[in-house]
Parts: structure tokens; sequence; C-alpha cells
């Protein structure tokens, strides 16, 4: 086990180094640059920016002054478009919304997902088993830039009940309609997977000697059933934290919440180099390490798992 | 579609109406701002949190936008407008109590202008003396014997034609007009005097491009050679305290505009203390110092910066609002759905989105008026088929631009080139009107003839198609602009220019580097009011993404505004737009309007030419009887604000 | 000897992790468990006996066509191709306007209309999804959008099956260390933000031209969601290549790249085939919502997605614009995803649960 932690440790911090390198390139390779503005500068005062930033040296000691910060002082440098924020305020100040509204969202699919999916399990066939894995099977269908804005439509636009965008603080009525719209697809995703694997479980022996034993169903659901049955939803956890990601890129930009996806975004558009590579070094960290978390708990969970 | 019996949400306003709980007002800005140091940024956005935070010499009037006192209680201009003075009142104080007096503002200038803050709206302040030598790093010239610097007349073609403010004093002259109520100094400093000498000799502080200049001029080369080179210093620039509540202001040329240049943000003061303490990271929430009717209390960037009443401000008594949210929002239509919502109070300009016009305009909240500010299409006269004058006259005429101000609703056409209705007085040229006969006429005439199909449309099988396009920044109404402009010149021309679209900085590289052929969209609003910040496009070549540059052009605008009669200005000020429209560079659009919402109980907003308020004079008014029930005119007379 | 056990039983181990860990879709599991399966531990199921008994495909079709949902699916999705494709030929033929037609000689008529209106309120059968704001016909340039986002779902799935079937049968093939370090750097790629890089990469090489920009979008959605394919090959493949048809083509000589390409890969097909059409609705929703954001396709390109970012703009007065392409993308996705679920289930009887 040990020594799986370490070679995926190993292995982390290269991937990081090599995923910075290739954004870093990609971004110097695009034709504009950050400081344009409608009217056209005077050459000197274009000199002038060039030089404050460092744009004039040649591009390899662009490249390792830059690594050099990072891999020694942890330091993604200044935002270029916007003056005195360094990368590491903006991702620390946005990080916490982004998580607040993805985990809020994810438990909320859990709840939901895993109610519907053992139900369905249990009464497999029945009107509730079809109509809830039909449901389920629209909240994978419709993408969440345009069951948001239908959303916004009815209980904003119309009822006025709740606001269209922006951030209110936590907690405020301004999460409700952005972690509904992020949550839906995981509600499906983890009502399919609770319904599979409960079916699975719900068939094998161990639970058939339950409920020979005379234990009631709910016991034998929730006892037993349960933790064998919810093994894919945990394994999934993996690849819905990278799913969830891109997914709240797309609702903070509908939302206009200032999280670390919509960060992203503008970044992108603005080709704000030091902020585009502390993001996705960020991001790329995280989820290296989240999936390594969650191999581990996997191994806790599934003791025929060994490393 | 949407219709709902709710009080508060009446049909004659767009949405629901209903004040804010507490005194404050919450407000679009638009994109959100790169900085709250009024020196960096150029934007509108900032400009209007900037008015907020900070104060100048002079402030702009919330319904002609000309300049108010602010920090400065009276001024003179001299003669022929080349030089200032201005009086500044004692009880201005900074956020933290800190008095203000006039070296604060020669500090905020020699700032502005130095290179290490790279400033982007440096160049407005150009005007004044040896400000763009010290901003672009020049040196002077001496003689190491004599101490003399070299002068710049001796070495320039052009008349000496020099302002006031760079002739010596002549004694016993009154250099300004005697009905100032306050004199202007008796004595006279040192630098005054330095002041009203000939401008001097700069050359490039990079020893490279100074060389390259020399070998290019054999005069200059050898009245150059052994003498020393002296770096333009930040004491050099024409702003001068002449007491701590004096400041004199010389210009390089005379400017009568200038006054009404410096309510913009980059004159606007900056805390010496703070500045020099914290270095870039003096804007931040628990360092900065303002000046402003309002001051910081909370930013949290892409999300709210709440601003408070600031009580050390000299004129707090006015200040109604307790706070104003500033919301960075720039998606048009996100911000229309908070309007609606209730949630904001009032919206930056060109906020309806056009789709929105009809059901929008008809609300009372809808703000109309003409704004200073024009669209147009470049064109890239350096490369063939535009650089005959025919072809882009021909695709000028054959542009209906009666029939897209229809269709766009908001904007006015435009056949000349600086907005209309804007500037009181000033006779505005004519351009050519809609003319398709003529238009392919002139095509014809330039090599590429049109000839009519049998079902009543055009063709010009000769005109490369391939060298020209027509290039925009990516956002919806530009694409709509770009198909109509395309469907016009098919319709009546018969020629199909290819459209294409780029992302906002890849476009202003493309631009501004004229690496396009064909037509560009463009459009330019007023840095002040005055018609030369529209024609002064193209006073060099680089500004103006055409490549046109014409120096009996350049040579107009500087006589007009040599002229000290601002009538005269202005009659010659139109004949260089005139000759400049009739050579063609542009194809001149429309006038746009400001278009904006406010809510009925914001009041003290104006809908003037710039959409810039002073907050100062912003309230909320709960009694439903004095909303107001329609766009505010700006011709009311000012009632209890002053 | 005893270092390679232990490195093979960590190297089960993980493979057998690897695949519970990362199934892309909950119902994939079973099949990814059946393909993924550690060696010496191989029960081939009937897909893979294609000697005995009436053809594999015939029984897997009449499984499918008794699969009501399923059907439904593959219904509305060869409906929607259909339409997509020959629609606005058929329109312009009849009504005589293309999906770009901006009636711009008329203003009246250049502004939203909602469905079933004409310019002067009116009942009438000409815009039955309304207009947009150019007064485009609607209907037109849903189907115009279909086209492309269908065109891209099935190239860019192409692209991914190609590389991935590749690349997981030459590692599954392969074996030992060169399958080892294969798997390793899928497993790597597996755990990056794909589609944050993809994003940079959009944004900084945006195309004019609109090959360009499908050209782009081929490439980068492709290389997204290739490395499930691969794993689901590679386990196939490391479960069938012990089998005697294998030996027997060895034996007599058969090149490694014809037993490979030759051989294995047709009897992947099933799994293949069934995870391909769950690829389709999964690209083609990236697709959608890059196209959203602004890094898809661009105008005057048309695709679901960004016929969906342009109706949002104006929700609150014309909801219909992005109302219709919304929906008709969640219809065939919806589809899709049903007749995926009928293949899976066609395809792998043990799984059935309707």
């Amino acid at each position: 086990m040990v020594r799986f932690i370490i070679r995926r440790l190993l292995i982390t911090i290269p991937t990081i180094l090599v995923v910075i390198t290739i954004t870093w390139a990609l971004v110097r390779l695009a034709p504009g640059n950050f400081y344009s503005g409608e009217k056209k500068l005077p050459a000197a005062i274009e000199k002038n920016i060039r030089e404050k930033y460092g744009l004039d040296k040649p591009w390899y000691q662009q490249y390792g002054r830059m690594m050099w910060a990072i891999i020694g002082h942890r330091d993604f440098g200044t935002s270029l478009k916007y003056e005195g924020q360094s990368v590491n305020s903006i991702i620390f100040r946005s990080l916490p919304i982004s998580a607040a509204v993805g985990l809020l969202a994810y438990v909320l699919a859990l709840v939901v997902g895993i109610t519907a999916g053992s139900i369905a399990a249990l009464k497999q066939n029945s009107k509730w088993d079809h109509s809830s894995m039909a449901l389920a099977m629209l909240g994978i269908s419709v993408p969440n830039f345009v069951l948001g804005p239908i959303l916004v439509l009815v209980f904003s636009l119309s009822l006025y009940w709740l606001p269209p965008s922006r951030w209110g603080g936590f907690p405020s009525r301004n999460l409700i309609l952005p972690v509904i719209t992020l949550a839906a697809v995981y509600m499906a995703y983890i009502a399919r997977l609770t319904r599979a694997g409960m079916l699975e479980v719900l068939r094998s022996d161990y639970i058939r000697t339950a409920r020979a034993k005379g234990l009631s169903e709910t016991q034998v659901v929730v006892r037993h059933a349960l933790r064998g049955g919810l093994m894919p939803v945990v394994s999934y956890t993996g690849p819905a934290l990278a799913f969830l990601l891109t997914g709240t890129v797309v609702v903070e930009r509908i939302f206009a919440l200032p999280g670390l996806g919509n960060y992203f975004i503008q970044a992108s558009l603005n080709r704000d180099e030091p902020l585009i590579i502390g993001i996705v070094a960020f991001i790329a960290i995280t989820l290296l390490l989240m999936n390594l978390v969650v191999d581990v708990a996997y191994a806790f969970l599934d003791p025929r798992v060994r490393y | 579609m949407i219709s709902c019996t709710d009080t508060s949400r009446n049909e004659t306003f767009f949405g629901k109406t209903v004040p804010p709980e507490r005194n404050i007002l919450r407000y679009v800005t638009g994109d959100e701002p790169e900085s709250l140091d009024p020196a960096i940024s150029t934007g509108q956005p900032e400009a209007r949190i900037y008015m907020a935070l900070y104060d100048g010499l002079v402030d702009y009037d919330g319904k002609t936008l000309a300049p108010n006192p602010a920090l400065a209680e009276t001024w003179e201009v001299n003669n022929d407008s080349s030089e200032l003075t201005f009086h500044l009142r004692h009880n201005g104080r900074w956020s933290n109590g800190d008095p203000i007096d006039a070296n604060d503002f020669v500090y905020t200038f020699r700032r502005a202008l130095s290179k290490e803050l790279a400033s982007r709206n440096a160049y407005l302040a150009y005007y004044i003396k040896n400000a763009q030598a010290y901003n672009s790093g020049m040196v002077f010239v001496r003689d190491q014997q004599t101490g003399k610097f070299l002068l710049a007349k001796d070495f320039s073609n052009e008349d000496a034609n020099e302002p006031v403010s760079l002739k010596p004093i002549a004694p016993g002259t009154a250099e300004y007009p005697t009905s100032a109520q306050r004199s202007t100094p008796a004595a006279d400093s040192g630098f005054h005097q330095e002041m009203h000498s000939p401008l001097r000799l700069v050359l490039p502080g990079d020893e490279k491009k100074r060389n390259d200049r020399l070998n290019q001029d054999a005069k200059l080369k050898s009245a150059v050679a052994g003498k020393e080179f002296v770096p333009v210093r930040a004491e050099d620039i024409g702003v001068e305290a002449v007491d701590n509540y004096t400041l004199r202001i010389s210009l390089v040329q005379p400017a009568p505009f200038f006054t009404g240049l410096l309510a913009h943000q980059v004159f606007r003061l900056v805390n010496r203390k703070t500045v020099e303490q914290y270095g870039n990271r003096w804007t931040e929430p628990n360092h900065i110092v303002t000046c402003g009717p309002f001051k910081v209390k909370t930013w949290k960037p892409y999300d709210t910066l709440v601003v408070e009443r600031d009580p050390m401000y000299w004129d707090a008594a006015t200040v109604k609002l307790d706070e104003i949210h500033f919301y960075p929002m720039a998606d048009n239509p996100s911000i229309m759905n908070l309007y609606k919502v209730g949630e904001v109070d009032a919206v930056l300009n060109h906020t309806v989105p056009n789709a929105w016009l009809e059901t929008v305009r008809t609300k009372k909240d809808y703000m109309d008026g003409s704004e200073a500010a024009i669209d147009f299409l470049q064109i890239n006269v350096t490369r063939p088929p535009m650089n005959d004058v025919r072809v882009r006259k021909a695709f000028n005429f054959a542009i209906d631009k009666e029939a897209w101000a229809k269709w766009r609703k908001i904007v006015k056409p435009l056949t000349a080139f600086t907005p209309e209705g804007i500037f009181q007085g000033y006779p505005q040229p004519k351009g050519d009107q809609f003319n398709p006969e003529r238009a392919r006429q002139l095509l014809g005439e330039a090599g590429f003839p049109v000839t009519k199909n049998s079902d009543g449309s055009f063709s010009c099988p000769k005109f490369p198609v391939d060298k020209v396009e027509y290039i925009y920044n990516t956002q919806e109404s530009n694409k709509a602009m770009a198909e109509w402009m395309q469907a016009q010149w098919k319709q009546n021309l018969g020629v199909t220019i290819s459209l294409r679209n780029m992302e906002w900085k890849t476009f202003l590289e493309t631009r501004s580097k004229l690496d396009y052929s064909g037509f560009s969209r463009s459009a330019w609003s007023a840095d002040y009011m005055d018609p030369f910040t529209f024609l002064s496009l193209f006073y060099t070549g680089g500004e103006s993404g055409t490549g046109w540059l014409d120096p009996k052009y350049v040579a107009m605008l500087d006589e007009a505004n040599r002229m000290l009669d601002p009538k005269k200005r202005y009659e010659l000020l139109a004949q260089a737009e005139k000759y400049m429209i009739d050579n063609q560079p542009v194809i001149p659009i429309d006038t746009s309007a400001v278009n904006w919402v406010k809510k009925p109980y914001v009041k003290g907003m104006y809908p003037n030419p710039g959409s810039l308020f002073p907050w100062k004079y912003v309230y909320i008014e709960r009694d439903r009887a004095k909303w107001d029930m329609t766009a505010p005119s700006l011709n009311e007379e000012l009632s209890a604000q002053r | 000897m005893d270092l390679e056990s232990e490195k093979r039983e960590l190297t089960e181990a993980e493979d057998h992790i690897e695949s519970r860990l990362n199934p892309v879709d909950p119902d994939m599991l079973h099949v990814g468990q059946e393909m993924a399966v550690a060696e010496g531990d191989v029960d081939p199921g009937p897909q893979h006996e294609f000697v005995r008994g009436t053809s594999l495909w015939q029984d897997a079709w009449r499984r499918l066509l008794r699969n009501k949902l399923a059907v439904f699916g593959l219904v509305v999705v060869v409906l929607v191709t259909i339409i997509s494709v020959a629609g606005p030929t058929v329109i312009k033929r009849t009504l005589g306007f293309t999906p770009d037609y901006i009636p711009s000689n008329d203003p009246r008529l250049v502004k939203s209309f909602p469905p079933f209106t004409g310019p002067n309120g009116e009942f009438s059968w000409t815009h039955p999804m309304g207009t947009d704001n150019a007064g485009r016909d609607q209907l037109a340039r849903v189907m115009q959008g279909g086209q492309i986002s269908l065109f891209v779902g099935i190239i860019a799935t192409l692209v991914s099956l190609l590389i991935g079937v590749t690349y997981g049968a030459v590692a599954g093939y392969a074996g030992g260390r060169v399958d080892d370090v294969m798997m390793r750097f899928v497993d790597v790629l597996y755990s990056l933000p794909y589609v944050i890089v993809v994003i940079v990469l959009l944004s900084m090489f945006r195309s004019q031209t609109a090959r360009g920009q499908l050209i782009l979008l081929f490439i980068s959605l492709g290389s997204v969601s290739w490395l499930t394919m691969a794993r689901i090959v590679r386990g196939q493949v490391l479960s069938l290549k012990n089998q005697e048809f294998v030996l027997a083509a060895r034996a007599t000589g058969v090149s490694n790249t014809k037993i490979v390409f030759r051989h294995l890969v047709p009897n992947t097909l099933g799994p293949v085939i069934v995870y391909a059409t769950l690829t389709i609705p999964q690209i083609m929703l990236t697709e959608a919502f890059l196209s959203y954001l602004g890094f898809g396709v661009q105008a005057p390109l048309a695709s679901w997605g960004s016929l969906a970012a342009d109706g949002v703009q104006n929700i609150a007065i014309f909801p219909w614009q992005l109302i219709f392409p919304g929906v008709t993308m969640a219809l065939t996705l919806f589809s899709l995803n049903f007749l995926g679920d009928g293949l899976r289930d066609a395809l792998d009887p043990q799984m059935r649960t309707v």
C-alpha cells in the first residue's frame, strides 16, 4: 500500500510539470497579447509595459524564471491582467466558491441519487423503477447550459423568487439554482449506478441468507445491501470530480459566480499566462491527489483489493 | 409572455421596481476593473469607479460633462490656452484626514507620466510640456561648456509658431486675461521662466534608436557631437506648485479643451505616502487612501466593490448615498436579467441588447440620448484595391446608413466623423449620402465594372474579393453588423466580401499592425468633450488602424488649435474633418445612443453623452410621487443639487 | 522468480482496481469488468463463441429489437439524422429560404418571432420554431446545428475509436513491460484535467475557417475520450490472446500485426460498438458546452451548443430561442443513450434488467 502511494506521488510531480510546460507553450504560441486596448499604444508606452512584465527577455529565460518560481517558491506570479493580484491569492479566494457549489451539488446528488436508485433497485421493473430511470436518463441528456437557464426563466425571471445570477455569500438564496443545475447530471448518474450496484448485490447469496435469517427488509437493505451496492458510487467519485470541475465551469459562467472555473475562462480569453498556468496546475494537482485518495479509500472499503 | 399582477411588477417599468431597503445604490459597472489605481486603466467601467473614489482639479458635470470645480475652486487660462493656473480649495482632505495641497497634484502628474508605471493613459497628458519626452524616456542634449540645451525648433522644418506658453514673458504684457478675480502670482518662479522658453530638442534615450535617428540627419548629428545627453526627469514636466494652493500647468500647444480633459481619471489624485509605502499593493482595501466622495469599504474582485461615504471629503455634506455597490459584469443579457428581478438599480451604457429594444424602449425607465461615440469601419488604405480612393468612396456610397439606423433603432446615421449633436455650435461637415448609382459608377471607374443581371441583382466579377475582407471582434452585435454590411455591398455593388471574426486581443493586434485587407469594424468614444478627441485619431499614423496619414491634415489640425476664438477654431476643425472624410480612410456608420436603464427611484443620474456620473449628487427617492417617470432631461434646471 | 510473480500480482490487482475505479458509465461497469479481467480468469461468455449456433450479431439484433426503449432511441436518432441532413434542402425547396437567410429587405421581418407566428401576430405555418433575432428560421437553424453536432460527434468518436482501439490492442497484446508503461501513461492522462487543457488549446488557436475549427474539435474531442476505449480493448485483448485461435495463428506464422488487427480486434467489436454509441452523446455534450462557452464552433457555423448560447441571451423575452435547440439536443442525446444501453444489453445478456 505504501509503495503504491509513493509510486503515485512520484508520478504526480513530473506530470504536473509537464502539464505546466504544455500549457505555457500553448499560451506562448498563440497570437495576441494581454495589454492591447482599443487605442493603439504609442510605441514608448508599449515598450514600458513589455519591460515592466519582463516580456522583452528571450523565451527560455522567461520559462526558466517561471519554473524556478513555481518549483522553488510555489509562486505562480502575478496576474498579467489584474494589477497587484497574485495568482495564489486569486486561486485562494475563488476556490471556496467553486468548492462550495461543487460539494453541495455532489452531496445533493448523492442523497437524491442513492435514494432514488436504491428504491428503483428494490422495486425493480415497477412504475417507480421505469420512471425514475427515465428521469435519470433525462438528467444525463439535458445539458447543464440548457437546464440552468430554464430554471432561471421559471424561478427567477418569471416568479421573482430567486436571483438569476451572482454570488451572494454563503449561505444564500443565490446558491440554490446553480447547485441544482450542477447536481442534475450527477443525481442521474448516481441513481443509475446505485441501481446497478444494488441489483447485483441483491441477487447475491449473502443477501438471500440475510433474508432467510428473517431480517426485515430495511435491515437487509441498509445494513447489508447498501454497502456492497454503493461500491460503484464510491469508485465513480474519482472521475466524478473531474466532470464536476468542467460542469462547474459552465455553471459558474451561467450564474456569474466568481469561482475558479470562471476565472479560468477569463484568463484563457485574456491570455493571462500566469493565471492560466496557476489554475491548470492547481486543478491537475487536486485531481491527481483526489484520485489517489479515492483509490486508497477503495482499498479500505473492499477487502478483496490489495495493493 | 411573462405577465403578472404583483404591484411591484407594474408594466410601466421593466421588471420589479422596489427601492433597496438601505440607502445604497447597486450599479453594474461593466468588466471587472483592472485596478483601483486611477492612473492605470483606460476603460469606462473603471472610470465610473474612479469618479466615486478620487477627486481631481475638476469634475464632470452630470448633464453636460463640462468641467466643474472640484478640488480647484477657480482657474485662469492664458490668452491662447497654452497655460493654466488653478487655485485650490483649502479644505480638501484625504480619506485618512491628511490635507490636500498643490504638491499632491505635482506628484500625481509626475507619477502618471513615469515610465515605470506604464500607464496606458499617459498620452492624454502629452499636451503638458516635456511630458511626452519624460514618458518616452528621452534625453535632452546639452553643451557641457555653455550649459545650454539644444532647441527643437532649430532642427525642424516647421514654422515656428509657438504658443504663448513657450515664449519668454515679455515685461509688462498680461499673459492672462485681466478679468480674473484672483490674480495670477506676480512673483515669477524660476521654473515658470524656464517653462517660458522654446522646447528643447529631445532624442530617444535608447542608444541604438538614437544613433539611428542621428544617422538619418547629418545636420543633427554634427550639432550633437561632443555634447552630453541629459535624461528628461519628472521635474522637467510643465507642472508647478507655485504655492501650496496654486497649481500651474504649461502646455506645448494651445489646447482649449484641456480643462475638460483634466477631469479624466489619470489626473485624479493619488496619495503619495501610501504609494511610496506599499508600492503596487497600495490599492488593497486595508492600505488604500482616497480623496473622493466615497472610500473603499470592501472589495471582492469579480463580485462586488462596496464603497461608503467618506466623511473627510470636502463636500461630504452633499453626498446623499451611504454606500454604492459596484457589480462588475459584462454580459448584457445577464445584466438585464438582474435589473429585471430588481437586484440592481442602474446599469452601464449600451446594455440593452438590440433584440430587446422593442420591448424595453417602451418602458419608462429606459434611458435614451446621444452619445459622444461613433461606430465606423476602418479601411486599410495601404493595400490594394483599397488604396484607390474611388474604391473606398464606392463602398461608402453603397451603404444605406438611414436603413441601418432604422434597423438598429437607437443610432443616428453618420456621414462624417464627429458624433452628431454632441458639440454645441460645431459646424459638422456632411459626408457623402447613400448613392448606389454613384457607387457603381466609381467602382467602374476604378477598373471594376459592375454589371446588372437579369433578375435585377448586380455582379462585379473583376473585383478581387479574395483580397478584401471584413474583420470584427467576436460579439453578437458585431456579427449582426458585419452581416448587414455584407448584404448591402452584395445588394448594391454585386460584391460579396468575406467576414472574419476573431477574439478581442487578436483583433486589436491585427488591426494595429494593419494585418488585414479591407475593412475593420471600429468604434471610438470621446476622451473629453471636444471634437479634437475624434479628429486626433489621424494625427499620427499609428492610432487609426488605417495607415492613412496626411501632413496637410495634421497641419490643418494644428492651425485650428492655435486659434484663440473658439468659433473660428471649430470652423477650422470642421474643415479638417471634411478634408479627412473626402479622403475616405474610414466609412462612418452611426452615432451611438447611450441605451441603458435605471430604476425610477434613482435620482441625480442623467443620460449624458459619456455616461459618467458625479456620484455625490445621486440619491434614492422613496416618495413614489417624485420618481423619474421618464428619462430625466439634460436641460432641466439645476435645482437643490448645488 | 518471486519478484516476477509479486509484480504480476500487483499489476493484476491494479488492473482490477483501475477497471473498477474508472467506469465512464455506470452500466459499462459490467462490460468493463468483463473486459478488463485479470489474466487467467477468462470466461469469454456467449459473444466470443462465434462459431456455434446462430450468429452472435443476429442474436443481439433480435434482443435489441425486443427492447422498446432502445428501438425508440434508434428510431429517433435515425429520424433526427435524416431530418438534419435533408431538412434544410427540403425547406429551401418548399419555403424558399436557407438556414442563414436574413430577410433584410423587409425590416419588419428582421426580428424574433414566436413559434407559428407571422409578422402581424397571426398564426402561420412558416416558422414552427419561430425565428431568431435576425429573422432566420429556427427550424432550419436547428437542423443545420444538428448537422454539425452529429457530424462532430460521429467523427470525433471515430477518431477516439481509432486511437483507443489501436492503443489498447497493442498494449494488451504486447503485455509485460510495454503494456505496463502504456497503461501507466493512460492512467496519468486519465487523472488530468483534460477538458481544461483543451479549453486552453482551443482558446489559443481559434481558427477562422470552418474546416480549421472542425478539425481542431475532432482532434481535441477525440483525444479526450480514447482513454477508456483503450482500457476496454486492452482488457478484451488480454482475455483473448491466450485463446486457441490465437495460438494457432501464431503457430502458423501469422505476423503479429495481422494477429492484432485481423483476429483480435474484430472480436472486441461488441463492447467497442457499445462504448462508441455511448461516447457519441458524451462528445456531443462536450462539443456543445465548448461551443456554448465560445471555444467550439464559431459563426457562421452553428451547432446545437452555439445555438443554445445564442438563445440563452434572450431567454427573458424570447425563450423559444433556447428551448428548441436545447430540447432537440436533449432528445437526441436521450435517444442515443437509450440506444447505447440497449446495445449493451443486447450484447451482454447477463446484464439484462429490463
